[in-house]
């Protein structure tokens, strides 16, 4: 198998997504009419049986979440289209290829948890997927496409940890964006303190596509625990470095050497990092595996926001992770200890045995600070923050190694 | 120039808007000024201090003047493997400034960003949020001679 | 219930509880430096993280509930491993110098680095500096030990409602910041020290106490705070026999009314206990020049003195101030040497020139006069909140905090009627800027629309007052349009308070000054009475007509009997029964005759019908109005002896003084504004030979041929009780912690929070039919501006204490004016321009501050500064008829560029 799978996609380029007619004229909105038939729990349970789990990273079962929200006079539907993994922009892809759907999917949300309103968080480096968005649901309005569901978006400014549904949400508030302790999960007590779904751009614009063609069928799609098709964008040291949309199952060197054509200027692979900076290294021997959430989470990495970097035998891992380190001290929030401290000592340590200037006890040190960091932090980005860390110390621990004092 | 109090207000119906009021006071100055923080605070229900804090918080909003055009420079993994440090360099030789600096003339501010989402042509700059795509050591004179 | 198991031991908390309170419960010492348990949550600096069995992530246990069947360790390998790395990563930027730091011995991170031995940091490296130069007086702001706990700016904001300070940027360059990253004095920071209160480290500490003591070096006095009738309990810092700081205790059994939080006064205005001005002897006055002299000497001359004039003038050519700063001890020993020694009813203290309207008002509309409600209810019950008269959070700070938790926390409601912006107005759904003097009009405005709308409390009025009809009519005519043009409020507005007051569940008036400095206070205070019993909103949680007393002991003054009409607990002089009980009591016969307030002294002083005047700790020289006639009233005694802490303006106009004791000094007890009476409590010794006061009467009245001999201060209380029914019940045991509201008749009586709640003292609430009075000073072309007078956040009374507080004198030194800047354009005075200020009294220059809080036609100035006095402008003449409190709150003035 080598061919992408356009569902989200398939009408890329062949229709405005700004206009809500083109979309009709494609079969658009049918999924909504549908779900407004639908009796609530039979539309979530749709949902759920077809196993569309969130497209943001964290692989919940979306039917599910849906399934905890408590009844409230007030809820909102959010869209997440905050993606800041470095690498990412198959949400952009998504808004500009085929905004109606995503405007579909947070309406079949709203009818699912009785909801009017839609926010989407678009982030503050893409002003122009505001505008389209703008301009996308007036149209959307214009022809009652959307009925009673109102959608507003709202533009981020800068901060990657926004990305992370409580801070996205303070943001949307007004605040500063910092996470909220879970529980209160959104679900429960989200945007303005109701009940709030958030999900990824992806996620929802999946979702006309679930109603209209079915739940089974979509589960029928790629890997059968993490079903559906999947937006990857590709970086790095490969031929065709684009966005492609894959089935679950895809493979790993797969995307790598046939949709990407293959490593650039003929040299060799070394390393691949998944899901964005967050993500784990991958070396050659487990390039074999499926893309889906479960597979990568099966040798040690993630399929996170679906970005994959591929590093060529020249490259300098070090050297590449200590910009990554210096990225996470950028983007903590600053809230909690383990991440504000950690990924400025992180970022500090990389630095030291990138210069040649630490000592196996520096290696020590980091792999120690790492392991507080993902147990105690207190969200997703100081958690997270470490993976690029420890798994190339993991993988590729001779390239630390052969930098340390004692051998410079 | 609107003035900012104009600015504000036209945006006082959205709740929690005050990340929008920001936006909306930097497309007309470029950064945020004292008094339309001070301003945003009144018509949004917080305190100076909190507009402050979130003015301070994210990294597209400053608090202290910039100038006419403000080039961001991706500095994130992808960029940086395709050669983003060789363009800073070639940028601040071009400009004659340091990275968080503003030309004399008021022209130019040149920031570092995280990755902006353009990553199938990279190394990428904006410039006042435009992307700029494959961009080189060498052609930097070449685009950067666009803005008046 | 929830069953889980915590360090192998099964245990059952209820649900909700979150997994800390659970870990203590279970006896786990959990470590802590965000938790804070009186603020919202922050679970951000994970040194509370434990092991939840079958969770790959630590969880941080001040945030996360306690669930069925959790399995927690709260010291497993793991744990201490984490905690042990945060506590490095904060040493890794923490500035270190315990030797020298304020916070050694009470840091938290000092104690849990030793806990877990952490010696030093593997993650230590460069680190962002962040040490704050402040010029402020008060606060040291040293960011380089900051653990970003943010626990300050969450006191700040949920505690005081200043909201000063925030997060400035963000990640490892993070760092509490005022707006713009300025100086506190900038920002809207008040300087209540609640930062350095909750601050576990030491990047925030007192810039007065700095170097006196570390905090386990000094032992703690448990007292009640001396600078305003809230009855906020602080606890002094003794260290070799001085005060060498302010701490509070945040438990409410022993810091019932604050729970810790204090303002700037009480916090940093404590030095002045030790200034080297305080008088250390006894002073007698020769050829116009004091002269120190022993306390034999002074005493038998000052008897002699009392004796002479006594026997040649009579008993009513004597009288006393005694005061609303010293104890109910005291005040209980100087009206009764007034009584029983000098055998006249002319005592009174400063209560005349403050509340004696309210004692009026109140009292003759429910029968008892004072606060009907407890300070309490402004944070919790009330649903709105109508604030008069008062700028509560600069006067009662403390109270003021209550109020705008209740408005931003619970969504109170809050309506302020003020000629000034105030902060509260600033914050307020509904704020009148109404003309000064105009308060009858207003409420009778509120009232007009009350009735008219039929949003009254009908079956209240039936049940429980008396007099509806005639009232009724007479508030007919104040429309809100026909009372528009008297106040300067829009009628909708007015028409919008009243429909909030009215139609809010509970809904409590909050007044003071603003009201009852008027020549009109008594029908002001009767105004508000009425607006509560038109809407029902008295006698329940959150309600009531909440007068807001000055001083520390105003109220126990009252209660007490420094009043010319009234014994203890407002017994009346002229009352058979009554003056044969204290005739019994105290052992002498007592004249039934109403003796002079205050204001009627200082004329009858000048008329030379008062020749011998004992003053306690009462400052008239700058107190009083029209300052010029005081002046000349008090040279015209025979005698003036003055007993108090330092040399006063009035003092220095004495024949003897008297060394007292500051309440540092002193055992007894203080009755706050909610009719709380709470311990005060000896911590240091007297300077020099100073005494304890109710000592120096008791010596007195000895050599009078009155004996009065007492142990100590407790059992002048127990001869007080006997005779003071609302006092009977209290004795010092039982007020140990939270202290007891009055009337406490019993000693199995609980005390009484609340007034009225099933009839009203007098039976029936009694409504006044009040028509609206101009004041007595209008404005005119000579003297186009309304003047009025009052307090501010950083002084006290007549400064004799505050401006001895180093740091409260450094951070404002100088009286102001407070001008319009358009007024102040027309006159060509800008900011910061010292200017002449007169009325018809006299002239006084100080500096002018441009402000738009006072309205253009509206003047404002303080009445601390003895050398730019606002009483040498204010009216003695423009009485109360009722009660003869003067017109502070209105003098016609004048102001001239120099």
């Amino acid at each position: 198998m080598a061919e992408e799978m356009r569902l989200l996609l398939e009408h890329a380029d062949k229709i405005d997504p700004r206009q809500a007619e083109d979309y009709i004229k494609v079969g658009g909105y049918k999924g909504l009419e549908k779900a407004r038939q639908m009796n609530r729990k039979d539309l979530i349970q749709e949902v759920k049986s077809s196993g569309l789990r969130g497209r943001g990273g964290a692989g919940f079962n979306a039917g599910m979440k849906w399934s905890f929200v408590p009844p409230a006079p007030v809820k909102y539907v959010v869209c997440n289209l905050d993606e800041g993994e470095p690498g990412t922009y198959k949400d952009r892809i998504i808004c500009e290829k085929n905004a109606q759907a995503l405007l579909e999917g947070m309406a079949i949300c709203g009818t699912a948890i009785e909801s009017k309103q839609g926010y989407i968080y678009c982030r503050g480096e893409y002003p122009f997927v505001v505008e389209l968005l703008n301009k996308a649901i007036q149209s959307a309005k214009a022809v009652g496409a959307l009925g009673d569901f109102d959608i507003e978006v709202r533009m981020g400014a800068g901060a990657y940890v926004c990305g992370e549904e409580t801070a996205l949400i303070e943001s949307i508030e007004g605040h500063r964006g910092e996470p909220r302790f879970k529980p209160p999960f959104p679900g429960v007590a989200g945007l303005w303190g109701v009940p709030t779904v958030v999900n990824n751009v992806e996620t929802f614009a999946a979702l006309p596509y679930i109603l209209t063609k079915g739940a089974e069928w979509y589960a029928s799609i790629g890997a059968p625990k993490y079903p559906g098709t999947k937006v990857l964008t590709l970086t790095g040291d490969v031929n065709n470095p684009t966005y492609f949309e894959v089935p679950t199952n895809y493979l790993l060197k797969d995307v790598i050497y046939k949709l990407g054509g293959g490593i650039k200027n003929g040299k060799k692979f070394k390393a691949v990092q998944v899901g964005g900076t967050s993500g784990a290294f991958i070396p050659e021997q487990n390039l074999n595996t499926s893309i889906d959430f479960d597979s990568m989470g099966a040798i040690g990495a993630a399929l996170g926001s679906g970005a994959v970097l591929v590093l060529d035998e020249t490259r300098d891992i070090v050297d590449i992770v200590t910009r990554i380190s210096k990225f996470f001290e950028h983007e903590s929030c600053g809230k909690c200890n383990p991440c504000r401290e950690g990924t400025f000592r992180c970022r500090e340590i990389m630095e030291k045995i990138n210069a040649g200037r630490a000592t196996e006890a520096d290696i020590n040190n980091i792999l120690l600070l790492a392991k507080v960091m993902k147990r105690a932090a207190l969200c997703g980005l100081g958690q997270a923050a470490p993976i690029p860390i420890t798994s190339t110390i993991e993988h590729f621990g001779h390239e630390y190694r052969r930098k340390l004092l004692q051998y410079a | 120039m609107a003035n900012y109090k104009d600015i504000i207000n036209s945006l006082q119906d959205k709740q929690g808007g005050i990340i929008e009021a920001f936006h909306a006071l930097q497309r007309e100055y470029n950064y945020i000024p004292e008094e339309a923080i001070t301003e945003a605070a009144k018509v949004f229900g917080v305190s100076q201090a909190q507009a402050y804090g979130v003015a301070t918080f994210y990294s597209y909003l400053s608090v202290e003047k910039r100038g006419k055009y403000i080039i961001r420079m991706c500095e994130s993994a992808p960029c940086h493997v395709a050669g983003a440090d060789a363009v800073i360099r070639a940028i601040e030789k071009h400009l004659g400034i340091k990275v968080g600096e503003t030309t004399a003339d008021g022209k130019f501010t040149l920031e570092l960003t995280e990755c902006v989402g353009q990553c199938q042509a990279t190394p990428v700059i904006t410039v006042n949020s435009e992307p700029v795509f494959n961009v080189s050591a060498v052609k930097v004179p070449e685009i950067l001679s666009a803005y008046k | 219930m929830i069953n889980l198991t915590i360090d192998g031991q099964e245990i059952q908390v209820p649900k909700g509880t979150m997994l800390l309170d659970a870990c203590r419960q279970a006896g786990a010492d959990i470590p802590t430096l965000c938790y804070d348990p009186d603020l919202r949550l922050a679970g951000s600096c994970r040194m509370c993280v434990v092991e939840a069995k079958g969770r790959p992530a630590l969880v941080a246990s001040c945030v996360m509930p306690a669930e069925n069947g959790m399995v927690i360790e709260t010291e497993s390998p793991d744990v201490v491993e984490a905690r042990t790395v945060v506590l490095e990563l904060l040493a890794a930027r923490h500035k270190f110098e315990c030797p020298t730091c304020e916070s050694d011995g009470s840091c938290k991170l000092q104690d849990y680095m030793y806990r877990y031995g952490v010696k030093e940091s593997r993650f230590a490296g460069e680190g962002p500096h962040f040490y704050t130069e402040d010029p402020n007086p008060f606060i040291e702001r040293d960011y380089d030990k900051c653990i970003m706990c943010t626990r300050c700016v969450r006191a700040c904001e949920e505690i005081t409602g200043a909201q000063a300070i925030n997060i400035e940027d963000r990640g490892h360059h993070a760092k509490i910041a005022t707006p713009f990253d300025g100086k506190l004095a900038d920002s809207t920071c008040v300087f209540c020290g609640q930062c350095v209160m909750v601050c576990p480290v030491g990047a925030l500490t007192s810039k007065v106490a700095a170097g006196k003591g570390k905090p386990f070096q000094n032992e703690k006095v448990l007292t009640t705070c001396t600078y305003c009738g809230t009855g906020c309990t602080f606890e002094l810092n003794v260290k070799n026999d001085k005060v060498v700081g302010v701490t509070s205790l945040r438990d409410e059994k022993w810091s019932p009314v604050n729970k810790g939080a204090l303002c700037v006064k009480g916090r940093f205005g404590w030095d002045f206990i030790h200034s080297p001005d305080r008088l250390t002897t006894p002073l007698i006055k020769e050829n116009g020049e004091f002269r120190e002299a022993s306390w034999d000497e002074a005493l038998d001359l000052a008897a002699k003195k009392l004796q002479d004039i006594k026997e040649k003038h009579g008993s009513d050519s004597l009288a006393v101030f005694s005061s609303a700063r010293v104890s109910n001890e005291e005040n209980y020993l100087a009206q009764k040497f007034a009584r029983a020694v000098l055998g006249t009813n002319n005592v009174d203290h400063c209560a005349r020139l403050c509340h004696a309207s309210s004692v009026a008002g109140i009292g003759a509309a429910f029968g008892s006069g004072a606060m009907t409600n407890s300070i309490n209810d402004f944070a919790q019950e009330a649903d709105c909140i109508f604030v008069i008269g008062s700028n509560t959070t600069e006067n009662h700070p403390v109270i003021g905090y209550k109020i705008k938790q209740n408005v931003r926390k619970k969504g109170a409601k809050l309506v302020v009627a003020d000629p000034r912006c105030t902060d509260l107005a600033s914050m307020a759904d509904v704020f009148m800027q109404f003309r000064p003097g105009t308060d009858v009009a207003l409420m009778n405005g509120m009232m007009n629309v009350i009735i008219a709308e039929n949003i009254l409390d009908q079956d209240f009025i039936a049940k429980r007052t008396e007099n509806f009809e005639a009232f009724k009519q007479v508030v007919e005519k104040y429309t809100p349009e026909y009372i528009e043009p008297i106040t300067g409020v829009a009628a909708e507005d007015i028409r919008k308070a009243a429909r909030i007051y009215a139609e809010s569940g509970a809904s409590a008036i909050c007044y003071s000054m603003g009201i009852t400095q008027h020549s009109t206070g008594t029908d002001n205070v009767k105004s508000c009475c009425n607006l509560a019993m038109l809407t029902g909103n008295i006698g329940r949680p959150g309600t009531g007509v909440n007068a807001l007393r000055g001083q520390n002991n105003v109220q126990g003054a009252c209660d007490m009997g420094a009043l010319p009409v009234v014994y203890t607990a407002y017994q009346a002089v002229t009352n058979p029964d009554i003056q044969a009980k204290f005739e019994k009591a105290w052992g002498v016969s007592l004249s039934p005759k109403i003796g002079l307030t205050i204001t009627q002294t200082i004329p009858a002083a000048l008329h030379g019908q008062i020749k011998g005047l004992f003053v306690l700790g009462e400052n008239p020289m700058v107190s009083d109005p029209d300052i010029a006639h005081v002046e000349e009233a008090l040279e015209n005694l025979d005698c003036l002896i003055v007993q108090d802490i330092f040399l006063t303006q009035t003092a220095e106009k004495a024949d003897i003084v008297f060394p007292g004791f500051s309440f540092a000094e002193k055992d007894g007890t203080f009755t706050s504004t909610e009719r709380k009476v709470q311990r005060i409590r000896r911590a240091v010794s007297g300077p020099g030979q100073s005494k304890d006061d109710w000592q120096i009467i008791c010596e007195l009245a000895n050599r009078l041929g009155y004996p009065m001999s007492y142990a100590n201060a407790e059992e002048i209380f127990e001869e007080m009780r006997t005779v003071t029914p609302s006092y009977a019940g209290m004795t010092y045991e039982r007020l140990e912690g939270i202290g007891l509201h009055w009337p406490c008749p019993a000693e199995d009586h609980p005390g009484t929070p609340i007034l009225h709640t099933v009839q009203f003292t007098r039976g029936l609430g009694l409504f006044h039919a009040v028509e609206f009075i101009e004041p007595v000073e209008l404005p005119n072309q000579e003297y186009p501006f309304i003047l009025s007078t009052g307090r501010s956040l950083y002084h006290y009374h007549t400064g004799s204490m505050s401006r001895r507080a180093e740091a409260l004198n450094a951070h404002m030194p100088d009286n102001v004016v407070q001008i319009n800047p358009v007024a102040a354009e027309r006159v060509g005075i800008a900011n910061d321009e010292v200017v002449r200020l007169s009325t018809r009294r006299g002239s006084i220059e100080l500096k002018a501050q441009l402000t738009d809080i006072v309205k253009e036609n509206v003047l404002f100035t303080y009445f601390h500064f003895s050398e730019a006095a606002a009483n040498r402008l204010t009216n003695a003449e423009a009485l109360d008829p009722v009660c003869g409190i003067p017109e502070f709150k209105v003098s016609a003035a004048r102001l001239e560029k120099l």
